[in-house]
């Protein structure tokens, strides 16, 4: 089981601007409430905390900067407009935003797939350099080390079944397709996956 | 509920399902407590996996989503008040609804003008703006300064923004400090124009167009500080062929009014 509270809200992202480190007490969760009640200061807040997180994992998984920018501004005008349904009993704020996150960079992923996007392929040779800063900058914080621990505890097709899914914003199918697997073999391999993280990453607590 | 959709829950999770699916296990969770629960802890887990993903996002994204934002409704509470609801996780809100969110919020289109602090948090990460200027092909000053004074723009007490969605995509957001006598043009993702075409930047006073500065050709992005802002009623943003034209060719890509 997931339990909300204090422990998500001890491990939320450190403020990642020295300037608001250390004045500001507020969980995410409390400065997402705020926002559903009209306050931009408390929303401008909440996206200096989450935008490293929100825009990293927009750009793992489109890879075009300006791509993932435009992806990172839909997401948070989303949170903000649909910040009065956020509910604190299913899940953290954090969970909650970064969900809204990989929806859009993956509806922009299979949006350029579908009308074979030509501007990807020119931009994924400008790519290593940022995927390495996205590496260094998640390098060494111990939320990072947990996960990578943890998906080393799943079996190679469950590893590879996951990250493809989530990284690569394949389908399951996709990724049948791609590691050469029967699909109902790879969806079970994905669900049986998640349940071992879950539990690794709760061990971990 | 069928074993089937019930299976799915861990693609789901992982935004792996097609969008027929998507609406299935949506419906699925809709009508089983005990699976919405599972539901909620795998999407929970796979959060997790973002924790490895931390990127320095540019400063002018978060003056733009602000912007946005401050010209964005907020929908209503959930009407059936014990069980607000959480997006991408309920059927329960109309088709409608869905569609809307998958489309995602429409820009805000048109000339919008505002006040928007700019803080301490924004000077702190105004250095990341230094990379920016290298995609300039043209700039009005030499480079090494160029960063401090934009950050000086953005954290200028009398800062403002105005933000305008351009036809086609992406948005030109200008912030300017009528005590400074400068503005910091955000250009964010205009639509490809191919290699052998550029973006150009006016500043129109009266009837006056004067180039402001060419994006490198093919760039969709770029940032750049304008001096002498005074007397600037418009910034206006042209396609033209690689390296500029020395009059604008219409129609603008988008504009952006000043007060003067």
């Amino acid at each position: 089981m997931f339990e909300q509270g204090a422990h998500t809200h001890r491990r939320e992202d450190r403020p990642h601007l020295s300037a608001v480190s250390g004045i500001d007490p507020d969980t995410p969760e409390s400065l997402l409430h705020r926002a559903a009640l009209g306050d931009e200061d408390a929303f401008a807040m909440l996206y200096d905390r989450t935008a490293p997180r929100v825009y990293g994992l927009c750009l793992r998984i489109v890879r075009d900067p300006a791509q993932a920018e435009e992806v990172v501004q839909e997401a948070m005008v989303e949170v903000w407009r649909t910040a009065t349904r956020f509910d604190e009993r299913r899940g953290s704020a954090k969970a909650w935003i970064t969900t809204i996150a990989h929806r859009k960079a993956v509806d922009r992923v299979r949006s350029a797939q579908a009308a074979g996007d030509r501007e990807r392929r020119v931009a994924a040779e400008s790519v290593e350099v940022e995927y390495d800063q996205v590496a260094e900058a998640a390098e060494g914080r111990l939320e990072h080390r947990q996960v990578r621990r943890c998906l080393k505890t799943l079996t190679e097709l469950q590893r590879q079944a996951v990250t493809l899914a989530y990284y690569g914003g394949h389908t399951y199918g996709q990724v049948a397709t791609l590691l050469d697997a029967p699909v109902p073999t790879v969806k079970s391999r994905i669900r049986d996956g998640l349940i071992k993280l879950r539990d690794c990453l709760e061990a971990a607590r | 509920m069928s074993t089937d959709d019930h299976a799915l829950i861990g693609a789901w999770a992982l935004d792996a399902v097609d969008p027929d699916e998507r609406d299935r296990i949506q419906g699925h969770l809709d009508s089983c407590a005990s699976c919405a629960q599972e539901a909620d802890e795998m999407r929970e887990t796979v959060a997790r996996l973002a924790d490895s993903t931390h990127a320095d996002p540019p400063m002018r994204l978060r003056a733009t989503v602000l912007a946005r934002v401050h010209h964005t409704r907020q929908e209503a509470p959930a009407t059936r008040a014990p069980e607000p609801e959480r997006p991408d996780t309920r059927a329960a809100r109309s088709r409608a609804a869905r569609l809307s969110q998958r489309r995602g919020p429409r820009p805000a289109m048109g000339h919008r003008r505002l006040r928007l602090a700019l803080g301490a948090a924004g000077l702190a990460v105004a250095a990341a703006f230094a990379g920016v200027f290298a995609t300039w092909s043209l700039l009005p000053r030499t480079a090494p300064t160029e960063s401090d004074r934009v950050s000086a723009v953005l954290a200028a007490p009398d800062a403002e923004v105005a933000f305008t969605g351009a036809e086609g995509g992406g948005s030109v957001t200008v912030i300017s400090s009528a005590g400074l006598d400068q503005a910091v043009v955000v250009v964010s993702g205009l639509p490809d124009t191919g290699a052998d075409r550029a973006y150009q930047v006016w500043a129109v006073e009266g009837a006056t167009p004067v180039s402001a500065g060419v994006m490198n050709p093919g760039d969709s992005s770029a940032t750049m500080l304008i001096d002498g802002t005074s007397g600037i009623e418009v910034i206006a943003v042209t396609e033209e062929p690689a390296g500029g034209s020395p009059t604008p060719t219409l129609p603008l890509v988008a504009d952006v009014p000043l007060d003067a």
